[in-house]
């Protein structure tokens, strides 16, 4: 798993080839990579979005409104779907089951730091801060 | 906001029954530095240059501690499974894939005090006989994981982890492993082939992991929570420790109370109050004008109670006896303005994505349960709808699965039915839903495509 780990971070998701390569460089069937690829939510198989929200809907989350603020996410980054990206390839939300920060419901996974206590005006905001994050660095290259 | 600023949710301090959490809210107890000055390893070096392993394990057995898990099984007692005298290598492993839901007092534990969690896990080891022990945590954990690398980072460097740790000749060594999101690895065996690099699909047993576990050698398994409190055993006397709590449910333990509450948090509570003290008075109840409909005592497998159980004490047979189960000490409230129908929709979804396959009636259980839900909330149910949960609930429980993911999904089920068999009428039956539930009635569930078992591609 750590292999397909490394593989994601290059990829950004887990291509045929890529399983492969893992398969055979540790010379185990590519069935068998696929299958544990397969199993394990945190494996990508289909391309997400470069910014990718891990929104909790289990029951802690949905008592305090995770539908709402998932529904407010797809329609500020313009997805229909669960899973599907956005025009522009930058935004994905994803549900996942219990984060285990109930605590802090509703709540989601982000950049690899959990994000507590979601108003729609929280999920604004980080979405503005990557938006412009993407626009300043196609600025820099443009000028660079 | 991030998680790196967010605030203690929940209680520590200098309270009799804060053993865990007293230190908690120290500025960087994370650190080595820190941690020790709060008295942090002097059990570990005790236990390393005073006792014997079996005086260690004697401690335990003394305190009457109980996995704090979900099973509840005596830890002194599952020590004990791990043979003595087979040579060759043996492992500690830490389940750290907390995940039911519900459930965040492991988080809250390693992201306060990692170096409580990683002293217990030492101390354990010591205690069977194992040089090596394995952190199993859940891939979405991303700063419980850093604290704790950071933290495994300077016990090797001070050579606490190492040839001599404490200048004694007992090698310890620790390492991280992490998930990848699967609920099924927090059942132990399903923990031992994902740890090996398999899907995570449960085992048979036996034999059991103490006699044959991670790579086929005996291995510990014990809860993050569990192991947290050996450094106060240890020092403390496991006597002093069952003075805490009472009968069969000995010291205290973290509960995280979540949903329709005022004040939700991690609350360290000591074995026996009520759970009308922990819902009412430490997590400030219900919102203003609502009240309590149904509470789960210990994760979302845990059977609902209704309001009228509030008295129920925090004594784990005492829980059972009222037909439920401790569990994780994952305590959801909600409240009277939600649907109990559409909150074991909810929860039956989640069985059923998570259900690994292995079984036929779970794998195939959640599913049926799923669009049975959907029938009944999107105003085609009927009473046959009914008899097929009640069916459904009957096929995944009493032993029909390997592991006990089908039982959870069958509780939720028998629960929800048994104390709510009304709303359950009104939908299946007029199509009415008499819950109060301001937020969106006229929202039609999602039908979702056929929720794919995992893997099954």
């Amino acid at each position: 798993m750590p292999a397909l780990d490394i593989a994601q971070e290059e990829l950004g998701y887990l291509t045929a080839d890529a399983m492969s390569e893992v398969a055979e460089l540790l010379n185990l069937d590519a069935g068998y990579v696929e299958g544990v690829a397969t199993f394990y939510s945190l494996f990508h198989l289909t391309p997400t979005g470069r910014h990718h929200f891990y929104v909790c809907t289990n029951l802690s989350c949905t008592l305090r409104g995770a539908v709402e603020i998932c529904d407010h996410i797809k329609q500020r980054i313009g997805v229909e779907e669960f899973k599907e990206v956005s025009a522009d390839g930058l935004f994905s939300v994803e549900e996942v089951e219990c984060l285990g920060a109930c605590e802090y419901a509703p709540m989601m996974r982000y950049q690899q730091s959990f994000h507590y206590d979601l108003t729609p005006d929280k999920v604004d905001t980080l979405i503005d801060a990557a938006r412009r994050e993407v626009s300043s660095s196609e600025d820099r290259e443009a000028h660079g | 906001m991030a998680d790196a600023g967010a605030a203690l949710r929940g209680s520590h301090g200098l309270e009799r029954h804060h053993l865990l959490t007293a230190d908690f809210g120290t500025p960087d107890l994370h650190r080595l530095d820190v941690y020790r000055r709060c008295g942090g390893y002097r059990s570990l070096e005790k236990a390393l240059k005073e006792m014997a392993p079996e005086e260690v394990h004697a401690e335990v057995k003394a305190s009457g501690l109980r996995g704090r898990g979900g099973a509840g099984f005596p830890t002194g007692t599952k020590w004990g499974f791990v043979p003595k005298d087979v040579p060759g290598p043996r492992y500690v492993v830490v389940n750290a894939d907390e995940s039911e839901p519900g459930t965040s007092k492991d988080r809250y534990l390693m992201e306060n005090s990692p170096h409580l969690v990683l002293e217990g896990a030492c101390i354990a080891a010591y205690a069977v006989g194992a040089h090596q022990a394995w952190i199993y945590i859940r891939g979405e954990y991303d700063r419980p994981h850093r604290l704790l690398t950071d933290a495994i980072g300077e016990l090797r460097t001070e050579g606490i982890l190492g040839p001599k740790p404490f200048g004694k000749d007992y090698p310890l060594d620790i390492q991280m492993y992490r998930g990848h999101g699967a609920y099924i690895c927090g059942e132990e065996t399903a923990l031992l082939e994902s740890l090996e690099g398999k899907r995570a699909q449960p085992r048979s047993r036996p034999p059991f992991p103490a006699v044959k576990g991670a790579w086929g050698r005996p291995t510990l398994l014990n809860n993050v929570e569990t192991l947290a409190n050996l450094a106060w055993i240890i020092e403390h006397g496991g006597a002093e420790y069952a003075r805490f709590g009472r009968e069969r449910s000995r010291g205290t333990r973290l509960l995280s109370v979540s949903g329709n509450v005022e004040r939700p948090g991690v609350y360290e509570i000591e074995l026996g109050v009520s759970f009308r003290h922990v819902i009412m008075e430490l997590a400030g109840g219900p919102p203003p004008g609502r009240r309590v409909k149904v509470f789960w005592p210990g994760g979302s497998s845990a059977q609902v109670l209704p309001e009228p159980m509030l008295d129920l004490s925090t004594d784990l047979d005492e829980i059972a006896r009222a037909g439920s189960m401790a569990g994780s000490g994952g305590v959801i409230v909600m409240d009277d303005a939600h649907c109990v129908v559409k909150a074991a929709h909810r929860l039956l979804r989640f069985y059923a994505h998570e259900s690994c396959g292995k079984c036929t009636p779970c794998r195939t259980g959640g599913d049926w349960a799923v669009r049975t839900y959907e029938r009944i909330l999107s105003a085609e149910g009927s009473a046959v709808d009914l008899e097929i949960l009640d069916r459904i609930q009957e096929s995944v429980q009493y032993g029909r699965c390997l592991c006990a993911l089908g039982d959870s999904a069958g509780q939720v089920i028998a629960s929800t039915m048994q104390h709510f068999r009304d709303e359950y009428e009104e939908h299946a039956l007029r199509n009415e839903c008499s819950a109060e539930v301001p937020r969106r009635l006229d929202r039609t569930p999602r039908t979702e495509p056929h929720p794919q078992q995992k893997g099954a591609s």
